[in-house]
């Protein structure tokens, strides 16, 4: 353990969003903590395994420890958790769960999981989706899409790959089309169950330009090693504006991935 | 075992302690069906460890595939084949084109990782450590004559038994078992082609209904059948300890039966409890929806939370009466630990919910949980800190069994401590489903819990047998298991840490830099290389464990035998009995007049009161 | 065993003898009107490494030559003399991250072998939807070895799918007999050794015809076999 501690921040994989070196110091404090607590008990029994080995003590004392550090301890260790949690836990998740960018100030994804890849739609242009309902999720049509609303005749969908502008919030909105997947960004610090039948929201700011892997992060079936082709680009603003004029359908026409493979 | 050598070793003080009416009943009814509760603690005992095997043999064979994916297994792949046909992946020379063994395939990977959670779990250390030590000790401990509803103990040992069997019985069906991990998360349980499922489900249902049965029967005992003077402060932690998790089998078994059942239905019946609306499964063609997948995972982690205490709480009861029988001295602190006991139960109820933070958790809920988990460690804390303290002023015995106690603490700590950044969610967000995950739960269970029981073992082994296992094979087995534990679970948080995810059958190759060249984020070189470190450790771990096979069957006849009923020089009522121990255990009721620990009381004449002497 | 494979391979010969009798059909199914373009592929990393630079895999909806010739329609008769299993399996190959080929014909109880001859994991995946055909669902390692299959009721199409890579798809036609043919490139087709007779046969183009039902011709196998061309007409 005392290994891991000193090389956490080396271990620790890069981090290129705006919450991300939080997540990471959080993680460094806490890992202190453990260490004073295991070192400070572990210099305690070498000691005391010494000392009252049997040959050396040959009479117990019935008594034993007459002191009471033990409790101021164990009253030291329930504050410095109090702090880590009201300080840091409980607000810094408050923060990442109550205030989830409005869409005028973030780009806005949704994010539809299967065996064994990632499905997104984004709003196109307009920066709005169309209508979509649960109940109209299947194999063919699988962000559940109203076709017919007209907001939605620009949204643009991928297969694996999504085009974000960086230094700008983004929200995805996860969900699965099958079993429960996890959407994982490890340089970003998020992490989401997505969970069929439900749409849940999960943001970052990036501020690295770069492509990033996406991990399935929940056992999905036998082909989880292999869900491994999804990738978050973010890019440069003008990279992306030409991605997604690249990428809008013309007039009449559908996304690309919007139509079926089959 | 045979019935005539058996009797041998029973048969003399049995006669004596029950003179009237007596007559030898048979192997069957001695053995098999036995109503006395040492004799099914000790059936619970070696079905238990089997199953212990059972599951170390399949994470040997997944350790396999995660350091060496694709590759072909060695020594038994041939053999796995034979009995999981279509489940193994045969691997053919690239030139030749000539079989040269077979890999492991992905579904393969995800039934043992199944089995191996479930086994380990529910088959293995839950019942050695609950059944096995709870049926043998507790009436002997409490001064009873057996168990206060005999029946029903062999009811429930029979139920476990059929329900493990059930279990392994679907490793020969076609299609193989259960693939959904220990927790089968629906839908992925239910939309896996596979019939595994199904036995999974039935097998746990009998299962969970055995353990009602016991548990029910481990409170009525304690609190009924206390011997005279044997009053609630006068009890060995370690039956208070079997006493609380009684109760949380009790009261958190019954959700996750349920669970099991409406599981069962959704895939059987139609229904869909766990199914929402928007699945789009081309196994699951006509759902209705409307379920919930989140219902599923709150009824398996009610019962998941409180089971962790289920796996650790008689573990520190043994580790409490090594501790205090090896340093000849009172247990520090008593009435704290068992208050802290009492707290730590009950507030086991209301963590579970941190298993789920990722799942879409809102602010008010989670700060509920997860001040609830920091609150659920100041118990743990004060347990493990009495203990710790305990030592101070012993006069201490290194034998086998006190090594193993004395390792616990650490090992215990460790786990204890690296659930710490994980019951914050904000840090969980990072280590969620990593290998940190995996490093912190083994260290709970295996160098803690698993150590603890095999400490009880050595312990309780001169009490079955009136014979010693050997020390110096148990001290061989102590510092090879001690180290290669900690060179398996060690570079766990390294990985973790390094965001490598749990439950991949290549190790996180797909991952790896290799194969994403231009990706941030890929897993780096050096965290995929500790795989084959600690698959090599685990397999060395695995080896470490032959040394005390062999101990614990050749002592049975071979071992050095003892020189009194009290070898170890006690206080508890179960060294207070003949050995081993007749049925109806006592030779006369015994009386209670002290507590448990009275060792070097200030005076005496010996280092050890009895309990059932007065000073 | 070997008894009951001699026995099989008599049989054969007599049908073979019999069959002497008739012919084999052939014919061609064209293409009418223009099919809307392909899709593009969208691999992945992984899969984008198995294919030439430059090449960008679509789908394969409509194959058809620039005669009009329609390949990938599975013809088959619609009642026909009982055949024996063939002993042969049907092959299935997953190259370069698609399944190979796209429509492949079987008869009931068949082996289906599904090949992988990709570095890459692939996941097969049929999903019938007759009732009484099961489905399966396995992961194959990359080169792993061939998974065999097989069903015991006839489905239009039985549908493979591979979850890792969600554009793969390949379709089974699986009938009662032996007597199909899947159209080659140039659309056309052979239906081989047939008895002689009147006889009922259908073509069915898998995005035209999605429900199975194709299109259904009359065709009258002699001593010289038989004649039937199909339209697939999709300009209405």
């Amino acid at each position: 353990m005392l290994q891991e501690l000193f090389n956490l921040p080396a271990n620790l994989p890069v981090v290129a969003s705006e919450h991300g070196a939080d997540v990471d110091n959080f993680i460094i404090y806490i890992h202190w903590l453990m260490a004073a607590l295991f070192i400070g008990w572990s210099s305690y029994y070498i000691y005391v395994l010494w000392r009252f080995n049997g040959k050396k003590n040959k009479k117990a004392d019935y008594h034993g420890a007459r002191t009471h550090v033990s409790s101021y301890l164990e009253v030291a260790v329930a504050i410095v958790e109090v702090v880590l949690l009201t300080a840091f836990a409980i607000p810094m998740w408050a923060k990442v769960v109550e205030e989830v960018p409005k869409p005028e100030e973030s780009t806005q994804i949704r994010v539809m999981a299967q065996q064994f890849a990632w499905n997104f739609m984004h709003p196109g242009a307009d920066d709005k989706f169309g209508k979509q309902a649960f109940d109209l999720v299947s194999e063919e049509n699988k962000f559940g899409r109203d076709l017919e609303d007209e907001n939605g005749k620009d949204d643009i969908f991928t297969l694996n790959e999504i085009h974000l502008p960086v230094d700008k919030k983004v929200v995805f909105h996860t969900s699965s089309l099958d079993v429960i997947h996890s959407f994982k960004v490890i340089a970003m610090r998020i992490c989401q169950d997505t969970i069929p039948g439900m749409s849940i929201p999960v943001w970052c700011e990036p501020l690295k330009v770069g492509r990033y892997q996406i991990n399935c992060a929940q056992l999905c079936g036998n082909g989880h090693t292999a869900m491994t082709g999804g990738f978050l680009n973010v890019d440069s603003q003008e990279d992306y504006d030409a991605w997604l004029a690249q990428n809008t359908p013309a007039d009449g026409e559908e996304g690309a991935g919007a139509l079926s493979f089959e | 075992m045979d019935s005539t050598e058996a009797k041998e070793h029973h048969g003399a003080e049995h006669d004596a302690g029950h003179g009237h009416d007596h007559h030898d009943p048979g192997f069957m009814r001695k053995y098999i069906f036995s109503t006395d509760h040492k004799i099914i603690g000790i059936q619970y005992g070696l079905t238990s460890l089997l199953f212990m095997l059972a599951g170390f043999f399949l994470i040997a064979v997944m350790r396999w595939s995660i350091a060496f994916p694709g590759e072909p297994l060695p020594v038994i792949g041939s053999l796995l084949n034979t009995f999981m046909a279509g489940m193994t992946s045969p691997v053919l020379d690239p030139e030749t084109n000539e079989l040269i063994g077979y890999a492991i395939s992905n579904d393969l990977y995800n039934s043992f990782g199944a089995m191996h959670g479930t086994i380990m779990v529910f088959l293995a250390v839950v019942p050695l450590a609950f059944a096995a030590f709870g049926n043998y000790v507790v009436p002997l401990q409490i001064g009873a004559i057996d168990m206060a509803f005999p029946r029903l103990n062999m009811a429930s040992y029979h139920l476990f038994l059929l329900g493990g069997l059930v279990m392994l019985g679907s490793f020969f069906i076609p299609g193989g078992p259960a693939q959904a991990g220990w927790t089968s998360y629906s839908p992925l349980a239910t939309s896996i082609p596979t019939d595994g499922q199904l036995y999974w489900l039935i097998a746990m249902v009998i299962i969970i209904t055995s353990s009602l049965l016991g548990a029910v029967n481990f409170i009525a005992t304690i609190i009924q059948l206390r011997a005279p003077g044997m009053t609630w402060m006068r009890l060995p932690f370690f039956c208070w300890a079997q006493f609380v998790t009684a109760f949380l089998l009790l009261l958190a078994f019954p959700p996750l039966e349920v669970g099991a059942l409406l599981q069962l239905m959704d895939r059987v019946a139609g229904t869909s409890f766990y199914l929402p609306t928007g699945l789009a499964i081309s196994s699951m063609q006509d759902v209705s929806g409307g379920g919930s997948p989140l219902l599923y995972q709150h009824l398996f982690w009610f019962l998941g939370h409180p089971e962790v205490y289920v796996l650790i709480l008689p573990a520190m009861g043994v580790v409490s009466e090594i501790i205090a029988n090896n340093t000849r001295k009172p247990i520090w602190g008593y009435k704290s630990l068992v208050y802290s006991t009492l707290v730590l139960g009950f507030l086991s109820f209301i963590v579970w919910a941190h298993h789920m933070y990722l799942t879409g958790m809102g602010t008010k809920i989670s700060t509920f949980f997860q001040t609830t988990t920091m609150i659920i460690s100041i118990p743990s804390v004060i347990i493990l800190t009495c203990l710790f303290i305990s030592l101070w002023g012993g006069s201490i015995r290194f034998n086998t069994p006190m090594l193993f106690a004395l390792a616990f603490l650490p090992m215990f700590g460790i786990g204890g401590l690296t659930g710490l950044p994980l019951g914050f969610n904000y840090s969980d967000i990072h280590l969620h489903d990593t290998y940190y995950v995996i490093g912190h739960f083994h260290y709970v269970v295996a160098p803690g819990t698993i150590f603890a029981l095999i400490a009880g073992i050595y312990f309780w082994y001169p009490k079955l047998t009136g014979r010693y296992m050997s020390e110096f094979w148990g001290k061989v087995h102590f510092w090879c298991s001690f180290v290669f534990m900690n060179l398996t679970f060690q570079p766990m948080f390294a990985q973790g840490m390094a965001g490598m995810e749990r439950r991949m059958a290549d190790g996180g190759a797909g991952y790896s830099v290799a194969n994403n060249p231009d990706a941030i984020g890929a897993l780096a070189d050096q965290f995929l290389k500790l795989n084959v470190n600690i698959t090599f450790a685990a397999y060395a771990l695995g080896l470490s464990q032959i040394p005390f096979i062999i101990n614990l069957f050749y002592s049975i006849s071979k071992g050095r035998s003892v020189e009194s009923d009290n070898p170890w020089q006690s206080t508890t009522l179960e060294w207070q009995t003949p050995t081993p121990p007749p049925h109806g255990n006592f030779t006369t009721p015994p009386k209670v007049f002290a507590g448990p620990y009275e060792y070097s009381v200030p005076g005496a004449a010996q280092d050890y009161n009895p309990q059932n002497q007065k000073s | 065993m070997i008894k009951k494979v001699t026995m099989f391979a008599s049989l054969a010969l007599v049908l073979g003898l019999h069959s002497a009798l008739g012919g084999d059909i052939t014919g061609k199914v064209t293409l009418k009107g223009a099919p809307p373009a392909e899709v593009n592929l969208p691999f992945d990393a992984l899969c984008k490494r198995t294919v030439k630079p430059g090449v960008t895999p679509t789908t394969r909806f409509y194959a058809a030559d620039a005669s009009g010739g329609l390949a990938d329609v599975f013809v088959y008769l619609k009642k026909a003399p009982a055949t024996p299993t063939p002993s042969e399996a049907a092959v299935l190959d997953q190259v370069s991250c698609e399944y190979s080929p796209y429509v492949v014909g079987a008869q009931v109880g068949q082996t289906i072998l599904v090949k992988n001859s990709d570095p890459v994991l692939h996941n097969v995946h049929p999903t019938p939807k007759v009732s009484g055909n099961k489905e399966h669902n396995k992961a194959q390692l990359p080169k792993g070895p061939a998974l065999s299959f097989s069903w015991d009721n006839p489905e239009l199409f039985l549908r493979f799918k591979c979850d890792v890579h969600p554009w793969m798809f390949a379709y089974v036609g699986l009938v009662e007999h032996s007597y199909f043919a899947v159209t080659k490139e140039d659309g056309t087709f052979t239906i081989k050794n047939i008895p002689a007779g009147d006889y009922e046969i259908e073509a069915v183009h898998r995005k035209t015809h999605p429900n199975g039902k194709g299109i259904v011709s009359k065709v009258t196998v002699g001593a010289d076999g038989g004649q039937a061309d199909f339209v697939v007409d999709i300009s209405k």
